[in-house]
């Protein structure tokens, strides 16, 4: 595979050339203003700059979940966002969530489904699910399936995550 | 993991920003939903100097309908297509959208980056092709309108310019007696590229087929239409006979290659009985 700077016949702009940007978003409810490159993910600029820990760094290509959060709500891979395309939304991470009612009862079911082992893809599994569960108070397990399609568990298998959201969704019923 | 490429970012908030932007900016790349551009970047495919972020122009988002032509803004994403009243009726482009990649890429990625990414196996493709979608591309020197199969030039290759954009989506709206389906096969169902898929468009007058569009992804350097399928199925009652004079025809005209994902053979046998998953389903909602 060619380096970035063998990949076009154009030259690629040196450090020095590139000023940072200041990124304003509010972050699980609080304003948050960083200074960060333009070519920094949303990822790297969560973790390194607000030690937000929750947002996994797994195939940085949007494809395994690991990085899971909300942008206005919505779950999005912040691996494939750039940190300035964030100016003025909302992002919300499993640490924004932690003392909801409906993410207690998830976390709940997680741990007595055994849908967790290794943990990695927890928060992203987690966020996804809430994501569903907000949205779809009763889902079916198909339902189920296509909202974590876009999160890779290498544990699991899949069932254990799958009924414990169903479990979830029951818990929350009775409440 | 290799890093991103430097580059400035700009976020222009209307399209003859953009536009600007993308001429007087040497190596310029404009950017949506990301979910090519950052992974291009990440694998060196390519190494812009310059990012333009469209998300921010707002006379870009919208779905609406006018005069008989539904009309896509470029920034609608995949969850915003998929879920639109309006595009509801455009049935194989909902079958298609709505299973793009994953909820985090349908809630960035969007139509217009699908398909001037012009992947072969571009979901959204065939169903554009056999809806007669036609695409807006802007410049500075002003606007063009053409047929969605002209966009695509090669693998990954499209007929844009340096200093334009895809600014519109435009799909007939379809006629009584009409619907479409998109079927494909991919090595799972979530989250993975196809290996080859069909959408089939058919018009029904009572027993008869008075229309019939047939599409196909990943079976030639960019997708196609097979119109001497069509051209068999059209005024026909889509009897036993007709559907199979109509598959020989598809396996005949598709040239696929083989690749990681497939072999030739395999892509070539499973046209035919896509087109007729799609067929199928096309009468069942017609229904």
């Amino acid at each position: 595979m060619p380096s970035a700077d063998e990949a076009g016949d154009r030259p690629v702009l040196g450090e020095a050339e590139v000023k940072t940007m200041e990124v304003n978003f509010t972050l699980n409810g609080e304003k948050a203003t960083v200074d960060v490159p333009p070519y920094t993910t949303l990822t790297d600029m969560l973790r390194d700059e607000m030690n937000i820990q929750s947002v996994k760094k797994g195939c940085e290509h949007g494809e395994c979940g690991a990085c899971t959060l909300l942008v206005n709500g919505l779950p999005v891979a912040s691996c494939i966002i750039l940190a300035p395309q964030v100016e003025g939304k909302h992002i919300t991470t499993l640490e924004g969530l932690e003392h909801k009612a409906m993410m207690i009862d998830l976390r709940q079911a997680y741990i007595e489904n055994g849908a967790i082992q290794c943990g990695f893809c927890t928060p992203g599994m987690l966020i996804s699910s809430y994501a569903l569960l907000r949205d779809n108070q009763n889902p079916s397990p198909d339902e189920v399936k296509l909202a974590i399609e876009g999160n890779i568990c290498r544990c699991t298998g899949f069932t254990k995550i799958i009924e414990a959201v169903l479990d979830a969704a029951e818990r929350i019923a009775v409440e | 993991m290799r890093p991103i490429p430097k580059f400035q970012y700009h976020s222009p908030e209307s399209v003859s920003e953009a536009l600007s932007l993308l001429v007087e900016l040497e190596n310029a790349s404009p950017v949506i939903g990301g979910s090519d551009l950052m992974i291009a970047m990440r694998n060196g495919v390519i190494a812009p100097s310059h990012v333009v972020d469209l998300n921010e122009i707002n006379e870009l988002n919208y779905i609406k309908e006018e005069a008989g032509v539904i009309k896509i803004g470029a920034t609608a994403t995949h969850t915003q297509v998929a879920s639109n009243l309006i595009v509801a009726q455009v049935h194989s482009l909902v079958d298609s959208v709505s299973r793009i990649g994953s909820p985090q890429i349908r809630n960035r990625g969007t139509i217009t980056g699908n398909i001037c990414n012009a992947s072969p196996a571009a979901d959204s493709a065939p169903p554009l092709l056999v809806h007669g979608a036609e695409v807006e591309i802007k410049s500075l020197d002003g606007s063009r309108v053409i047929p969605i199969a002209d966009l695509f030039t090669g693998p990954k290759m499209n007929c844009l310019e340096t200093g334009e954009l895809l600014t519109e989506i435009r799909i007939p709206v379809p006629p009584a007696g009409a619907a479409s389906s998109y079927k494909r096969i991919g090595r799972r169902k979530a989250f993975t590229l196809s290996v080859v898929s069909s959408a089939a468009y058919i018009q029904m007058d009572d027993e008869t087929c008075t229309d019939a569009k047939v599409a196909f992804g990943s079976v030639a350097i960019t997708p196609i239409r097979v119109p001497e399928a069509e051209n068999l199925l059209k005024g026909s009652k889509l009897d036993k006979e007709t559907i199979k004079a109509a598959s020989k025809a598809v396996y005949e005209a598709v040239k696929p290659i083989t690749d990681v994902r497939g072999t030739a053979e395999y892509r070539k046998d499973m046209c035919p009985v896509l087109m007729r998953r799609a067929i199928d389903q096309c009468l069942e909602r017609l229904r």
